[in-house]
C-alpha cells in the first residue's frame, strides 16, 4: 500500500513538472503564433505541429489535475475537518480542471476562425486562463513535493463526513458554473449553439461533480456496516431536498411563463441545464448550510 | 422545553475522548456529535441510548429537559 502511494506520488510529481513545462510551452508558442494567425498569414507545417502538440499536452495536464484532486480528497478524508486551505485547493483544482476543456474549446474555435478568415477574439481569454492554470499547477506540484498530500496515519473514521462535504463544495462550484454558462444563453442568444453550449458544456461541467459523487459512493460501498447517511445527515439532506424542491418549482414555473411569451426563444435550449445545475447548486448549498459549513 | 445535555463534560471526564472516537463508537459522523453538544440537533432515542451505554451511564445522566428561555 505504501509502495503504491509512493509510486503514485512519483507519477504525479513527474506529471506536475511536465504540466508546468507544457503551460510554459503553450504560452511561448501562442505568443509566437498569435500575430501570424490574427494577420491570417499562412502557418508552416512545423507551426501546425506545434499547435497539435499543445493539444496533446492538454491530456497530460488533465491527468495531472485529476490525480492531484484525487490525492487532495484522500488527504481531506483522513483529516479532522475540511479546513479552508484544502477547500481552496479543491475549488482551484476543479476550476483548473474545467479550464482544460475551455482551453480545448477556445483553441479549436481560434483554429477554425483562422482557417475561415475570421477574427479571433478568444485570444484575450487564452492567456489569463493558461496563466491561472499554470499557477494552480505550480501550487499542486510544490505541495506534492513538500509531502503535503502524504497521508499521515489517519484516525479510524467509521462514518465519513469530509468526503460528503467535499462533494457538496464541488456541487456548489459546478452548479454555479453551469448556471452561469446556461445564463449566458440569454445574453448571447444568436451565438448560442445547442450541441456546444448545452450538451458538451453540460457534460464537461458535470464531470467533476460526477467524479466526486462516484468517489463518495465507492467509500460508502466499502463501509463495513453500510449506512448511507447518519441521522443528522439524513435530516440535513431532507431539509435541503425540500428547499431544492420549493425553489426549483418556483423558478421552473417562472421559466415556463417566460418561455410562453417567447416560444422560439432561448429557454427551449437552456431549460435542462438551468434545471439540472440549479438543482445541484441548491442541494449542495442546502447541505452545507444545514451542516453549518457555510 | 428543549433537550439539554452535558455530553462535552462527560467526554472530558472520560479521558477527554474526542468527538471522532465517540462518533466511531456509536456509528455516526463527527458533525452529529458536534451538533448534539451544541444543542443544534436532538438525537434519536436509539442514539441517546447508545451514547449512554458507551459511557456506562443512564440517558438522564447525559440528557435532560431544560426550560426554553424563549418560551417564558
Amino acid at each position: 500500500m505504501k509502495n503504491t502511494s509512493q509510486t503514485l506520488r512519483t507519477i504525479v510529481i513527474t506529471l506536475g513538472f511536465l504540466s508546468v513545462a507544457l503551460f510554459v510551452y503553450d504560452l511561448i508558442i501562442f505568443v509566437r503564433l498569435q500575430p501570424k494567425m490574427v494577420a491570417f498569414e499562412s502557418l508552416t507545417g512545423f507551426e501546425e505541429n506545434l499547435i497539435t502538440w499543445a493539444g496533446i499536452g492538454l491530456m497530460v495536464i488533465l491527468l495531472f489535475f485529476l490525480l492531484s484532486l484525487l490525492s487532495l480528497v484522500r488527504h481531506v478524508k483522513s483529516a479532522n475537518e475540511v479546513r479552508p486551505f484544502p477547500l481552496f485547493l479543491i475549488i482551484a483544482g476543479v476550476v483548473a480542471l474545467l479550464c482544460v476543456f475551455a482551453d480545448v474549446a477556445l483553441l479549436s474555435d481560434i483554429h477554425k476562425q483562422y482557417r475561415h478568415g475570421l477574427a479571433q477574439p478568444e485570444w484575450t481569454l487564452v492567456y489569463p486562463i493558461i496563466a491561472g492554470q499554470l499557477l494552480v499547477a505550480l501550487i499542486f506540484t510544490f505541495l506534492h513535493l513538500s509531502g503535503f498530500f502524504v497521508r499521515k496515519q489517519p484516525d479510524e473514521i467509521v462514518r465519513d463526513i469530509n468526503v460528503f462535504l467535499v462533494v457538496q463544495y464541488v456541487g456548489l462550484v459546478c452548479g454555479l458554473m453551469g448556471l452561469t454558462s446556461a445564463g449566458l444563453g440569454f445574453i448571447y442568444r444568436t451565438a448560442y449553439n445547442p450541441l456546444t453550449h448545452v450538451v458538451l458544456t453540460g457534460i464537461v461541467l458535470l464531470f467533476p461533480y460526477a467524479l466526486a459523487v462516484l468517489y463518495w459512493l465507492m467509500i460508502k460501498l466499502r463501509e463495513k456496516e453500510r449506512q448511507w447517511f447518519d441521522e443528522k445527515q439524513l435530516q440535513d439532506v431532507g431539509k435541503s431536498a425540500l428547499l431544492t424542491l420549493l425553489i426549483s418549482a418556483v423558478y421552473m414555473t417562472a421559466l415556463f411563463i417566460f418561455n410562453l411569451q417567447d416560444l422560439a426563444g432561448v429557454v427551449r435550449l437552456v431549460w435542462l441545464p438551468l434545471h439540472l445545475f440549479g438543482v445541484i447548486f441548491l442541494f449542495s448549498l442546502g447541505n452545507l448550510w444545514f451542516s453549518k459549513r457555510i | 422545553m428543549k433537550l439539554g445535555n452535558n455530553l462535552r463534560k462527560i467526554r472530558f471526564e472520560h479521558d477527554e475522548i474526542s468527538q471522532q472516537d465517540l462518533a466511531n463508537a456509536v456509528g455516526v459522523t463527527r458533525l452529529t456529535i458536534h451538533s448534539i453538544e451544541a444543542g443544534k440537533f436532538n438525537p434519536s432515542t436509539l442514539l441517546a441510548l447508545k451514547i449512554a451505554r458507551f459511557f456506562n451511564k443512564s440517558v438522564e445522566d447525559i440528557f435532560s429537559l431544560v426550560e426554553d428561555e424563549s418560551e417564558q
